[in-house]
Formats: C-alpha cells, structure tokens, sequence
C-alpha cells in the first residue's frame, strides 16, 4: 500500500504528470503576458484561450524526426534531456507545498532542503553545458562557454540573497522558513533588496532576456540547443518549464511567506504567489534587449553581488536588534 | 539614462486591446482602389492586343479560334502567373474598359490549373464616333 | 581558439542568404570575408528581354522593401532618354509615395535592430505603428508593398481629398510615437549598452571606403542626393539633412530616426501643397537611342540605374548599383575587432537589402569547386550566344 501511494506521489501529483500540467499552463501565462505586454494576442485558438498551447508544442516536437550528429557523443547526447528532466522534477518535490497531512508539515521536508533545492538548480546549467559540448556543432561550443561563463556571474548573487531570509528565520528549512514568515508577516519587508536580486539573478538562471545568451537565436543559432529535435528537444523545453515553477516556487517559499493553509488553501496560495514571481519575470522578459556576455559577468559582479552582500548585512544587523 | 526606462508603456499596453486582427475570424476591409485579379468583359473587347503585349508576367494570352471571317477569339487569363499590377487596365484603349480589376484576394488553390480563366467571344465593333459608353454590336458569346 | 565561424547562408539574423565568414579568436573577431551570390536571379538579363513598360515592374520586384526606389529611379532615368517631362502633380505623388516608403522602411529597420539586440518589445511596437504606413500605402497605391504607382511620364493614379486627409492623420499619428521611440532607443541602459560604441567607422574611413546612405551620414560624412542633385521636388520642400558624429550603431539609428521626422515634414508640405493638374504625360513606345545615369537617394542610401537604348522598344543594356553593395566593404572594416555577439547588429545597422546586391561577379566550377573571375566582355559574349537558341518572346514553352 505505502508502495503503491509512493508511485501515485511520484507520478501523478506532486510528480510527472502534475508537473506536466503546471509547468505547460505556467509557460502559458508567461507567453500570454508576455504577448499581452507587446500588445499582441498570444497564444489563443487551441483550448479556451489557448492554454493548450504549450502542451499542443510538446507533441508535435515529440513527433518530429530525432536527428543525432554523426560526430556527437551519442550516449552523453542522448541522456541528457532525461537527466535534466529528473534533476528538476526532483527539486520541485521539495517545495514546501505538498501537504497531505495537517499535522506534518510536508513529506519531504528536511533540514537543510533549501540547500538541495539550489544544488538541484544548478545541475541543469551544468547538464546544458555538457549538452553543448556533446553535440560538437560549432555554435553550440559557443553557447556551452557562454553558458559557464553565465554561471560565474549569477549563481554567488542568487545563493546570498535566498539565504538571507533562512539567516533571519533561523533556520535551513523550507517549511519553517515560511512558518517564521507566516508568524511576522513584516519581517518580509527586511528582504525586499533581496527579493530584487533574487529576482534577477533567476532570470539569469532560466536564460531568458536579457540573459538568453547562450540561447540567442540571432547571433549562434541556437546555441546549446542546436543540433536537439524532436523528442530530445520536447524534453529540454519541459524541463527548461518545470525550472520555472522551482525556481518561482522557491522565491515565493522564502521571499513571499511561503503557502500555508493546508491542503486546499495553501495549493491556491502555492497558484497564485508563483504566478505573480512569474509575471515579474515576463515583465522584466519584456523590458529589456539581451546584453552581452561581457556585460553580464560585470553587471552580477559589480551590482548584483554588492547588494546581496548589502541584504546580508541588514538581515545580520535586523537580527541582531530583534531576536 | 533611465532604468525601465520602457516600463509604464508597457504596462499600459496590458490594458490595451491587442492589434492583432483575428485573422481569418475576423478581416480587415480592402480599399476601393485595391488590386485583385484581372477579368475580361468580353462584350467590349476590340482584340487590340495591348493587355497582352504590355503583361510583364506573359499571364494574357489572346487566340483566334474557327473560322477567321466570324472573328471569334479565346483569351486566356493565367492568374497563377499574374502579378496584380493592373497594366492590362491601365492600357486597355476602350471606354469604359475591357479589362477589369477586383478586389478578390483570397484566391489561393492547390492547383495552378483551376486559377486560369477563360473566354470565348466575338470581337466587338466599336462605331468610330461613338466612344463613349458603347455596348457591342454583335451578341457577345458565353463561354 | 582561432576558429572560422560561417554566418550564413541560412542563418537566423540574416533574412536573406548571404555568407559571412567570420575568422575568430575567442569572442573577437580578426577577419571577415564576405560572399554574394546567393539570391542572383539574373535580372538584368531579363531586363533586355522586356518592353519599357513592362520592366517598370521588373526592377520593382529587385526588392520589396526599396521596390519604389528601384522602378522610379528607372522611371526617371527612361523618361530623361525619352525627353518627356512629367507634369508637378505626378511628380508630386510620385516621391510622395516614395517618402512614405521611405518611411516605412525606416521603421521596419528600427524593428529589425531591436530584434537583433534581443529587444523584442520594441520590434513589436515599431512594426505595430509601421502598419499605419502599410495601410496609407495600400489607400493611395492599392497594394501593400510593390505599389506600381509609376507609369513612364508620371504616376497611375490620382489622390483624392479623403485619402490626403487620412495620409495627414497618420502622420501625426507617427510623429507622435517616433518620437517616443527616440527617447527609448537613447535611454533603455541594456539598449544602449548593446549599440553604443559598437562597428565603428570613422569620417575619413567611410569616405575612402565609398559608404552611402545613412552609414555615411552617421560617420559625419553630409552626402545625399536629395541635396546634392536635387530631382524634381526635393529644392521645393524646406527639410534638413541629418547627420551624427558618433560613427556607431547608436548615430545610425539616431540618423534614421530623425530622417523619419524629416519624412514627415516633407509627406505634409507634399499633402498640402499639391498642385493640380494632370499625373501622367503622354510617353512613346520608342526612346531615342542613349544612354543615361539616373541616381535616387533610397531608404539605405544612393541607388545608381544606368541604362541603355538603341531605339527599339527593349532596354539594350540596364545595369543597377544598389545602395548596400557600396556599403560591403564597409561592413568588413566595421567587423574587425568586434565581438561575435556583436555580428548581427553590425551588419543589421547598414540596413542590408542583399537581394537588391546580387551581381555575382566570381564564377565557381560546380564540379571542381575552383573559382574563376570572368571579365564582364566574356560574360557579355556568353550571354548574347545563348538567345540564339531561346524560343522567341511569346512563344516560350511554358511547363504548365
């Protein structure tokens, strides 16, 4: 029986197929806002308002014909997009939203969680690297050393801002670290600079505008992603999808008080806070034009890491004073 | 320089109808003088063969047919190779003209062959004194 | 790494084919080698294979965007060889369909610099507001893009007091948002980080390097047939020539955004000041024997037509110098030292028409794949020996 629950958990909710269904109807609003903003229509005649979509993509890449070059390293190539689709479905299981018992918190909460889940989140940079390395296509090498050199500049702003929320709650775990912000719904104001370099730093970590560099379709094709089609592809996209609702969902666990309110309540409080991050991150899509690669490493180095650094400091001195 | 310098346009726009036109649920209107494609109004054409030497795409092709003392002719207009510049119009000598334009533009078939249009007719007489307005002498033919 | 990088021939910032050899090391690039040919269609071939009238739509189908500006530099380059005189009001409608071109295309180009910057929002918004001028174009010429409005001796049709009212309308409809577009293109920071400063060419470069257009005019270099050899309307219109002197991306759209401004000025002065009259003189079917150079200032810079007769109804000889082909060699120096993410935004910004280019002048050996540069009196030769065997005019077999 324990057995038989744990493969519903896996596949069905909160797993693949959950997972499945949110990440396509999330990279539908994205779109939808994004086209809206642009004054466009968006997507619009498949389903009502076209929120099938992303989901109608999907199976047409996945019957498309699946090209391998002759020159890749074929078992690298072709594990890839499944790994990539595992790290992060991994990490969404860690989310501090799956509650199926009122008494305990969530299943798969630990101390220390909001350190996996980052861990997790960089995995894929990592994946798309050795994905472009793999595929031995001219651009796609570029795109690989782009997309390193992309991780230098973001990954030390985002791990300081997500974590100064758990220094001032005091604690490494996802769950408690919204409990604390539930109980003192002011403190959140403290990491509102946070919040901003957070913000930004994730969309640097989904490669999307301005930081969609290794992924610029008018300068290297398409990048890392190349030489994939078809199947492999479909899975890249989804997993590029599901990224999207971690990464969103952790900004809402640490910087918007997290989900509480049991089952039923706490899952619309999970919709709604994870839509609102991701109309943040269209809006910022929307802003700006694609800057260099150059400019980024400058841009996290100079700015985003000083007020990270700034954030910690008013977290360390708020602590200080209150507790 | 300002940061989000774009930032209120853009948020305006959220409120805004989209300009896109829901095409093919919903169309725009063409313009009177819009240009579609080329018909003959055979009960005034003189066969002077002027649409036909001045077509830049070859799309106009006049032939005589039967017996050469009843004067019945064929054209043929080959819309796949037309290129909607309205020059058969524009020098076609007639009043009012023989060649024609509409304002048809959804004409897109799977087969070049359905998109040529005939017809067979006897050459009109036109009176030399009475340009305007004259409808031919002998009873046009349908094809 | 010093590796060799080909944008092109399919490429996704090129939306014609055109091969870019790029000789890179790391992110810079020490060398590039451009290679045309790949969109020749022969077209000045089968310009001697048609009457006058009908290559007024031939040379308008070099290109969609300047397709005005090739079929009146044409026109006007004919009507010197048949010494006839369009009356002012065709004149009048003439280049006023060809500032609206210019308009149009002016806008389709800022839209293509924010798509190639990754800037789509801006792309959206300036071709948004581009359909304004789709739709005056389509009003006043029946057509969207190959507006046919010439007609050897003047314009095809007339304009009429509601289609000068609407044209009036629109125009204060762009002017308002060009402007706004100025302000965002000088003060969006990731904008400006991206044009500003990049695919430099200095004054002394760009004039030893023969550019033209608004490539010219951004490096400080004042040159436009406008207003060097004013034709017919331009010395009665009150406008400006612009020009900028940060030899950058950022001062070639900076220069067409405020030649933008000037269209507008010149499209009402034009509205409002028509002057009646007749639109089309009475052109023969036969031109004297000569031979003419007709020179037109096109959206992306000096269009050149020389053309030929000898008397008969054909064209004997039609030779055509797009604007982008004088800006190639440009391109080149504009590449060196530059980064690799840097590549689609130089070569958007001289506005590249590469079909309106196509005059392939290296022939390469299919088989053996050597290359062979043939004199133009040998094409020439080759050329002339193969009509012997074409079907006559009119009698082509045609396999449908």
């Amino acid at each position: 029986m324990a057995v038989l629950k744990t493969f519903l958990y896996l596949l069905v909710y909160p797993g693949l197929v959950f997972l499945f269904a949110y990440s396509t109807f999330c990279e539908w609003f994205d779109r939808k806002v994004y086209a809206r903003l642009q004054n466009r229509m968006g997507p619009t005649h498949t389903g009502r308002f076209g929120v099938l979509q992303p989901i109608a993509d999907f199976f047409k890449l996945m019957a498309k014909e699946d090209i391998v070059p002759e020159a890749a390293d074929k078992g690298l190539f072709n594990i890839l997009p499944a790994f990539g689709l595992a790290v992060v479905s991994t990490a969404a299981l860690l989310l501090p939203v799956w509650h199926f018992s009122p008494v305990v918190p969530s299943w798969t909460s630990f101390s220390g969680d909001i350190i996996v889940m980052l861990y997790l989140l960089s995995l894929p940079t990592l994946i798309l690297f050795l994905a472009a390395w793999s595929s031995t296509n001219l651009f796609s090498t570029i795109g690989g050393a782009r997309v390193l050199t992309m991780l230098f500049g973001y990954e030390v702003p985002l791990f300081l801002s997500v974590l100064s929320p758990a220094i001032l709650a005091n604690s490494w775990r996802l769950a408690e670290i919204a409990a604390f912000y539930q109980a003192r719904p002011l403190l959140l104001l403290v990491n509102l600079l946070g919040f901003v370099v957070a913000v930004i730093a994730v969309q640097a970590k989904l490669e999307r505008c301005p930081f969609d560099i290794p992924d610029a379709e008018t300068e290297i094709v398409g990048g890392t992603f190349t030489e994939y089609s078809g199947k492999k592809l479909a899975i890249f996209r989804l997993t590029f999808d599901v990224e999207l609702v971690v990464a969103s969902g952790l900004l809402a666990a640490v910087f918007l008080g997290g989900f509480p309110g049991g089952v039923l309540l706490g899952f619309v409080q999970f919709v709604v806070k994870t839509l609102f991050v991701i109309f943040l991150l269209s809006l910022i899509r929307a802003l700006t034009s694609r800057i260099r690669i150059d400019q980024v490493v400058s841009l996290a180095w100079k700015v985003l890491a000083p007020l990270a650094v700034v954030q910690l400091l008013a977290t360390i001195l708020v602590k200080g004073f209150l507790l | 320089m300002r940061i989000a310098a774009f930032l209120p346009e853009l948020l305006r726009h959220l409120f805004k109808k989209p300009a896109t036109v829901d095409y093919p649920f919903r169309k725009l209107e063409v313009p009177k003088d819009f240009r579609g494609t080329p018909y003959l109004r055979p009960e005034l054409c003189i066969v002077c063969r002027a649409c036909e030497r001045d077509c830049p795409a070859e799309a106009i092709e006049i032939t005589a047919v039967g017996d050469p003392a009843e004067k019945r002719f064929s054209m043929v207009i080959h819309n796949d190779r037309c290129i909607h510049c309205a020059q058969c119009v524009d020098v076609c000598p007639t009043t009012p003209k023989a060649m024609q334009i509409d304002s048809l533009f959804e004409i897109a078939a799977d087969d070049r062959h359905k998109l040529k249009k005939d017809w067979v007719y006897v050459r009109a007489v036109v009176k030399p004194k009475a340009a305007a307005a004259v409808k031919a002498e002998p009873e046009p033919q349908k094809s | 790494m010093n590796f060799k990088i080909p944008i092109g021939p399919q490429h996704p910032a090129l939306k014609e084919p055109i091969s870019l050899r790029m000789t890179v090391e790391g992110e810079v690039i020490t060398d590039a080698d451009i290679r045309l040919g790949y969109n020749h269609r022969g077209l000045e071939k089968l310009a001697e294979d048609r009457n006058w009238v009908q290559n007024i739509y031939l040379t308008e189908r070099i290109c969609g965007i300047c397709s005005h500006s090739h079929a009146t530099c044409y026109v006007q380059g004919v009507e010197k060889l048949m010494e006839i005189v369009p009356p002012k009001r065709g004149l009048y409608i003439r280049y006023l369909v060809s500032e609206l071109e210019r308009v149009h295309s002016h806008l389709l180009w800022l839209g293509v610099a924010g798509h190639e910057a990754g800037f789509d929002s801006f792309f959206m918004y300036t071709w948004r507001d581009r359909e304004i001028v789709m739709d005056l174009l389509e009003l006043v010429s029946g057509n969207r893009v190959h507006y046919a409005m010439n007609a050897i001796g003047g314009v095809r049709r007339d304009l009429d007091e509601g289609q000068k009212a609407k044209i009036l309308e629109g125009m204060a409809t762009l002017r308002k948002r060009s402007e706004y577009y100025f302000q965002i293109g000088a003060n969006e920071p990731s904008f400006v980080a991206r044009i500003a400063g990049v695919g430099m060419l200095t004054k002394e470069q760009a004039v030893a390097l023969c550019a033209v257009g608004p490539v010219a005019r951004a490096s400080g270099v004042a040159r436009d047939v406008r207003k060097e050899d004013p034709y017919a309307v331009y010395d009665e219109l009150e406008w400006d020539l612009v020009t900028s002197d940060s030899c950058d991306v950022l001062g070639r759209v900076v220069v067409r955004v405020k030649e933008l401004l000037e269209s507008y000025k010149m499209i009402e002065q034009m509205v409002r000041r028509l002057p009646e009259g007749d639109i089309v003189a009475k052109a023969p079917r036969r031109p004297k024997p000569g031979e003419v150079l007709s020179r037109y200032e096109a959206p992306r810079g000096e269009n050149t037509h020389f053309i030929q007769s000898n008397g008969t109804d054909k064209p004997e000889r039609l030779k055509v110098r797009a604007p982008t082909l004088a800006n190639y060699p440009a391109t080149v120096v504009m590449l060196r030292k530059g980064f690799i993410a840097d590549i689609p935004l130089i070569f958007a910004a001289i506005d590249p028409c590469i079909c309106c280019a196509e005059r392939a002048v290296t022939l390469v050996d299919g088989r053996s794949g050597e290359e062979t540069v043939v004199r133009m009196s040998d094409l020439r030769r080759r050329s002339l020996a193969r009509p012997a065997n074409a079907p006559a005019k009119g009698k082509a077999a045609w396999p449908f």
